[in-house]
């Protein structure tokens, strides 16, 4: 197809030189935070993201970052910040936490900078954001799924504040922030890098304007979104046309003892080029942290949607164009108003919100959309503080990262062991046991995959994984919010299940007892924390899978041998090869089962 | 040694042509002969008689002069990238099955879901759990099962595994368990080469460390058969001198040692540019900020010098980042992308132009090849640009079918973008200059290095399609193409020293520094460097150590390395010095700084470096062949095709600058220079080029 206008040999050479130049800015913009941040969620987690805005606050490069950040919301936030200031000039820097003005949540800490020409002119906004170890919470976590409201969260809220003027910093600000931030150096130095990544952002542009003049860049600006919409438009119109709506619920929490359905309805029009996301159908918010801000509401919804399309569509304004995302106010998967609480709303209910919709996607027809990615936030990726006292005796508060849950399968691949969540994409690192015990006071006792935990598939989901730890010489206290225990990880187009996430103690006699879902738990010396993570959901039947796929699974240790038999139809002999009569009777009878079912 | 007489030779595999450089009393000559896949010490063999035969003298005669004989070899990097190790067991701490399966975690595209999730180096079906366990004080909070290690060993030779690696947790900090471990296998399994972690890569984190021990372990009878074939059939064709190993850090080592150590020749390959491009600035221009460009047929590697030094990672990759195997051994920075001659231009549904990733390689290679390649490729577009010789490319080695390379740029860019075919082959070199510049950014970036400061080697046999183009985009005011260029590194093989790098785990913090077992780390790095230079044959004090740490602010996971000014701490001054250094050092990489800040080390090492006494790094290469200065018709940016002169390098005379726009032919490589700028031969032959200094005309 080739809806674009012909261009002049200059226009054509450009596009793509220019956006490169762009991803390249977007990158040193984000290599200088994960080097330079401080937290371990900053620097381990890469929770954190930047991206270029256009002077009216259109997202128009976006890099490699955790997509719950940077789809849906940096527009809104670019936005308030010219409703606040109409005017802004060079030297300027905000701050934006608000999930109220477009934000994703409270402990996402990012800085707007407008980029403004000699004349001053404003010209684009860079933004960088960047998940803080703490934000002010009435306890130290970053995810509080217990608040009822804000008050309770107690997050600082910073709706579109001045933190530089001139280049200098607004002190007053800062000092506010050490005064209610917990180990509040750590959070200066990781303001520090996020304000020094905008900076090299603005940086850039400007040099770039320099070199080929702020009116191509407009130029640019305005071809590479069309571009971008071109190429939306075109990887739509290979969908088959359809509707599905998908239902899935969060389970069980502080201040929502029914857990939270939640219901997707999904339209595929690929004569129009379009796709149409219904969320007003859903209950309005909740008593509790899990709300989801219009930014996440909005980013989870593209999210399950750029899952399920071809990966090289850009992400920004122009191919947001032809997605239609309908929210509601005041839903709790929709626009959350001041003072719900948004506390966990870039992990749990956007979690639950994108699997939906890849789900529905699936069903609109074969070889696209994806199962459910395993979801929750595990004891094993916990806040865990207490004392340390292997040289005198100093406080600890930090988030590990010692296991993540498993991916969804797909059409094109099984579940990415490592993927944590859906919003992360499982861009986020992984602890490494020894750094974890250097740190803190901990003993990592066992980390593996959980054999048979994966939901079964043509392409498997991937397994959930098997973490145990405890304290060195105190007590060790851990807060986190695990779904996923109660309601597992859906399959999709006839694929199974993930295992259900589990959170127990080992007692000092050794007996296992479950634990509250969300924390915060006390683990005695002696005692062990137990954290099963998610297994990811499977795509396609399970007997529908390349059974050679499934003698490695065995091989490896991935799935039992009486696994591969129940679930998948693969009958091996002892010496692991495939019994192919066995094999075949087997997959037949599985499949009239299934036809009985139906 | 060191005679008249004596000369040294070095020798690089690369995919397509295996290079020689022979450097003798008068300076260094290049050499070139295809690669032999399947027999690469033939392709040794092949290029030697190549220079015994261009210098007319029995080949026997001409190694018998060799005093040492360098030698890069991709072939442990092929071995792990193809899968084609030892089949290696791995034994790990009881309940960490799985440190080689989840490497750090993290994805390189979030939405690309495509890439399946890679396999474990070792399989999990090989890998054996030991009960055991030492905590981070180097405590035994379990004592090692040597029953069931026995019973381990029963498994493992059932398994027939050909090579073992050992990596258990907190092995840095109390080795017992490893060695104990070490010693059962060579008591149940003779002759199946290990490889303990704690020995091979003493520093934390326990994927790095197991991932080391996993591929050197793997290496160890590959390289051993190897290196007694290469040796013995150098010997036998009349080679009597040393034979030295180029490391991924950029030195060189004994054969013995690489056999005992595999590993550490793994990146050899890109590591000797930066060498050499560190030689041809100094010589050339007298700077020792420079950013190396090896340009090469499929992939485009940059390296860097940064006042004088070549920085080092310790997170260099086989294979993709992340889903490939990291070798967690001090490597050379080095930025690889695929974008060389053979990259394909095409232009996607949206009407955007690309180059790459795909490549036509050499088979069926650009359309111009006439091998049958349809796409249009980045030779191709140089080609219809005029800035290749079709009746004489790679200095005579091949003709090209110019108008095969009009009809791929045509149909499959110009005819798509609606624009003439001119336009659209500089559209393909503006966007790979792109790409190029992108690659050199990003490690700059995350080097602290202003390219606008620096001075631009181009290397590699695709070296001068672009150099001129990209030295001008990033603001290079030199630009140096040296006249062995198109073998950078073999020729930084020849200037190289003996090198080792030893590390030691001691985490310490300045607020509560712990200097008596700092001092004892340092003591035993220092006494660790003169053992190596006591077993390289010269007295330690002849040996250069340098200690430096791998430091970072409270909470940091990327660590950055800062030289140390003492040998040992006396007292808080010199732990103030090092905080300072750190500052400093944190403000120039990274940009900021937080002076009140706390600084943590991670761990300490020692950078030894033993000078090869029979080396007198010579960098000049004498020029060769026609001096005859022709025209050609060629694209000039602004002026469309015109006529251009066309240099050889041996026509240009010391003293006598010419201008731009000129093609410069220089061995093995054609140098684009499209703009004004002056060129001038320098010092050691390189062709040197200052670019203009004005930027271009601003709009606003």
């Amino acid at each position: 197809m080739s809806e674009q206008p012909r261009s002049s040999a200059a226009e054509s050479a450009q596009l793509a030189v220019l956006s490169h130049r762009f991803e390249a800015i977007v990158t040193r913009m984000q290599n200088t935070l994960a080097r330079s941040g401080r937290s371990g969620v900053l620097n381990t987690a890469r929770d954190f993201s930047c991206c270029i805005l256009t002077a009216d606050g259109d997202v128009l490069m976006t890099g490699q970052s955790p997509p719950i950040h940077v789809m849906g919301g940096p527009d809104l936030q670019a936005r308030s910040m010219l409703e606040f200031y109409p005017e802004v000039h060079a030297g300027e820097a905000f701050l934006h936490n608000s999930p109220y003005h477009g934000n994703t949540h409270a402990a996402d800490h990012s800085i707007l900078i407008p980029v403004v020409d000699a004349d001053g002119k404003h010209r684009f906004t860079v933004l960088a954001k960047a998940h803080q170890a703490d934000c002010g919470n009435s306890i130290p976590t970053t995810y509080m799924a217990s608040a009822r409201d804000v008050y309770e969260e107690g997050a600082l809220i910073f709706p579109v504040v001045k933190v530089q003027d001139q280049y200098r910093d607004c002190e007053d600000i800062l000092r506010m922030c050490e005064m209610r931030i917990r180990v509040p150096e750590q959070w200066r130095g990781d303001y520090l890098a996020i304000l020094g990544s905008a900076r090299i952002g603005e940086r850039a542009l400007l040099q770039l304007a320099d070199e080929v003049g702020w009116d191509a860049l407009d130029v640019f600006s305005g071809k590479w979104l069309d571009y971008s919409e071109i190429r939306m438009a075109s990887a739509i119109r290979k969908l088959p046309a359809g509707r599905a709506v998908t239902t899935t619920c969060h389970d069980p929490f502080p201040g929502v003892p029914e857990g939270i359905p939640i219901q997707v309805a999904l339209e595929v029009d690929p004569v129009a080029g379009t796709i149409d996301v219904d969320l007003r159908d859903n209950i309005d918010c909740v008593p509790a942290g899990l709300n989801l801000s219009e930014a996440t509401s909005r980013t989870a919804a593209l999210i399950g949607i750029f899952n399920s399309i071809d990966h090289t569509v850009p992400h920004n304004q122009g191919s947001f164009r032809r997605v239609q995302v309908h929210l509601r106010e005041n839903c709790v998967v929709g626009i959350a108003r001041h003072p719900a609480s948004t506390s966990t709303a870039t992990t749990n209910l956007a979690n639950r919100l994108g699997n939906a919709v890849q789900r529905a996607m699936a069903e609109i027809g074969p070889g696209i959309g994806m199962a459910e990615v395993g979801s929750g936030m595990s004891p094993s990726e916990a806040v865990v503080s207490g004392i340390d006292r292997r040289e005198g005796s100093t406080p600890f508060v930090n988030q590990i990262f010692t296991g993540t849950n498993g991916g969804a399968g797909s059409p094109h691949s099984d579940g990415w062991l490592t993927m944590s969540d859906l919003g992360s994409g499982g861009t986020l690192l992984l602890d490494s046991v020894e750094i974890d015990e250097l740190k803190q006071p901990i003993l990592i006792h066992r980390r593996g995959i959980a054999v048979d935990t994966e939901g079964a598939g043509e392409l498997r989901g991937a397994p959930g994984i098997d973490v145990e730890y405890g304290p060195v010489g105190g007590t060790l206290e851990a807060i986190y919010a695990n779904d996923g225990s109660i309601n597992a990880m859906a399959g999709a187009r006839e694929g199974l299940p993930g295992a259900p996430s589990i959170q127990a103690k080992r007692t000092t006699d050794g007996t296992v007892e479950p634990v509250d879902i969300c924390g915060p738990v006390r683990i005695l010396d002696g005692e062990r924390l137990l954290a099963r993570t998610s297994g990811g959901g499977g795509y396609g039947r399970p007997t529908r899978r390349d059974p050679a796929a499934v003698v490695h699974d065995v091989r490896e240790g991935w799935i039992s041998r009486d696994r591969a038999a129940a679930v998948y139809g693969v009958v091996l002999d002892d010496a692991l090869q495939i019994d192919v009569a066995a094999t075949e009777r087997r997959r037949t009878s599985l499949d009239n089962e299934e036809l009985v079912k139906a | 040694m060191g005679s008249e007489d004596t000369m040294r030779m070095s020798v690089d595999i690369g995919g397509t042509f295996t290079d020689l450089v022979v450097e003798d009393g008068t300076g260094l000559s290049l050499y070139k002969a295809p690669t032999v896949p399947s027999d690469p010490v033939q392709g040794i063999l092949d290029v030697l008689g190549t220079a015994a035969t261009a210098r007319d003298v029995p080949l026997a005669e001409l190694l018998g002069k060799v005093g040492a004989f360098v030698h890069a070899t991709t072939r442990g990097l092929n071995a792990v990238l193809t899968g084609n190790a030892a089949r290696t067991a791995f034994l790990t701490t009881a309940g960490h099955p799985d440190v080689l399966l989840l490497r750090e975690g993290g994805r390189q595209d979030a939405f690309d879901f495509t890439v399946p999730f890679p396999e474990p180096y070792v399989p999990r079906a090989l890998t054996f759990e030991v009960t055991e366990r030492i905590t981070s004080t180097g405590e035994v909070l379990t004592a090692l099962d040597l029953d069931a290690l026995e019973r381990t060993c029963d498994q493992l030779v059932a398994a027939d595994v050909e090579a073992i690696a050992v990596c258990l947790l907190w092995s840095t900090v109390n080795p017992e368990h490893e060695l104990a471990v070490g010693e059962v296998l060579d008591r149940r399994l003779p002759g199946v080469p290990h490889t303990l972690s704690h020995a091979l890569n003493p520093s934390l984190r326990e994927y790095r460390r197991a991932s080391s021990a996993a591929i050197d372990a793997s290496l160890k009878p590959l390289m051993s058969d190897y290196f007694s074939a290469l040796t013995e059939r150098l010997r036998d064709a009349g080679l009597r001198g040393r034979i030295l190993m180029v490391t991924s850090a950029g030195g060189v080592i004994d054969a013995a040692d690489a056999v005992a150590r595999p590993i550490l020749t793994i990146n050899s390959g890109p590591s000797m540019a930066p060498v050499a491009g560190r030689a041809y600035a100094l010589a050339d221009t007298g700077s020792d900020d420079v950013i190396v460009a090896d340009a090469g047929g499929t992939t485009y590697d940059v390296t860097l010098v940064r006042r004088g030094e070549i920085p080092s990672t310790r997170s260099a990759w086989v294979g993709d980042v992340g889903t490939g195997h990291m070798t967690g051994l001090p490597s050379i920075d080095v930025k690889s992308v695929g974008s060389g001659g053979g990259s394909i231009a095409w232009v996607d549904e949206g009407g955007l132009l690309h180059v790459g990733p795909q490549s036509a390689g050499s088979v069926p290679g650009p359309a111009c090849y006439g091998r049958g390649g349809r796409s249009a490729t980045v030779t191709d577009a140089a080609l219809v640009l005029g800035y290749l010789d079709a009746d004489g490319f790679s200095s005579g080695a091949m003709t090209l079918d110019a108008e095969a390379a009009v009809v791929a740029v045509k149909t499959s860019v110009a005819d798509v973008l609606g624009i003439d075919v001119i336009e659209a082959a500089d559209a393909i070199l503006q966007l790979t200059t792109e790409q190029m510049v992108r690659a050199i950014e990003e490690i700059t970036v995350g080097q602290g290095i202003d390219p606008a400061k620096a001075v631009l080697i181009g290397g590699g046999g695709a070296a001068g399609l672009n150099a001129h183009a990209v030295a001008e985009r990033l603001g290079c005011r030199t630009l140096v193409v040296p006249a062995v260029g198109a073998a950078l590194a073999a020729a930084g093989a020849l200037m190289s020293d003996l090198t080792a790098i030893y590390s030691a785990t001691a985490p310490t913090i300045t607020s509560s520094f712990a200097i008596e077992r700092v001092d004892a780390a340092l003591a035993e790095l220092v006494e660790q460097g003169r053992e190596f230079a006591r077993k390289a044959g010269v007295a330690p004090e002849e040996a250069t150590i340098a200690l430096f740490a791998e430091a970072r602010y409270p909470q940091q996971i990327w660590e950055l390395e800062v030289p140390l000014r003492v040998t040992a701490f006396a007292g808080p001054d010199d732990v103030a010095d090092l905080a300072e250094d750190f500052h400093r050092t944190h403000l120039e990489i990274l940009g900021i700084t937080d002076p009140a800040s706390p600084v943590e080390i991670v761990s300490w090492g020692a950078r030894v470096t033993v000078r090869l006494e029979e080396a007198n790094h010579q960098v000049g290469a004498l020029p060769r062949g026609s001096a005859e200065i022709t025209r050609r018709r060629a694209f000039v940016p602004g002026r469309g095709i015109t006529d251009v002169p066309v240099v050889p390098l041996a026509a240009m005379e010391p003293g006598r600058p010419v201008r731009g726009p000129l093609l410069v032919e220089a061995p093995f490589t054609t140098v684009v220079v499209a703009g004004d700028a002056q060129c001038r031969i320098g010092e050691s032959g390189s062709l040197v080029i200052e670019t203009e200094t004005d930027r271009p005309e601003k709009e606003d």
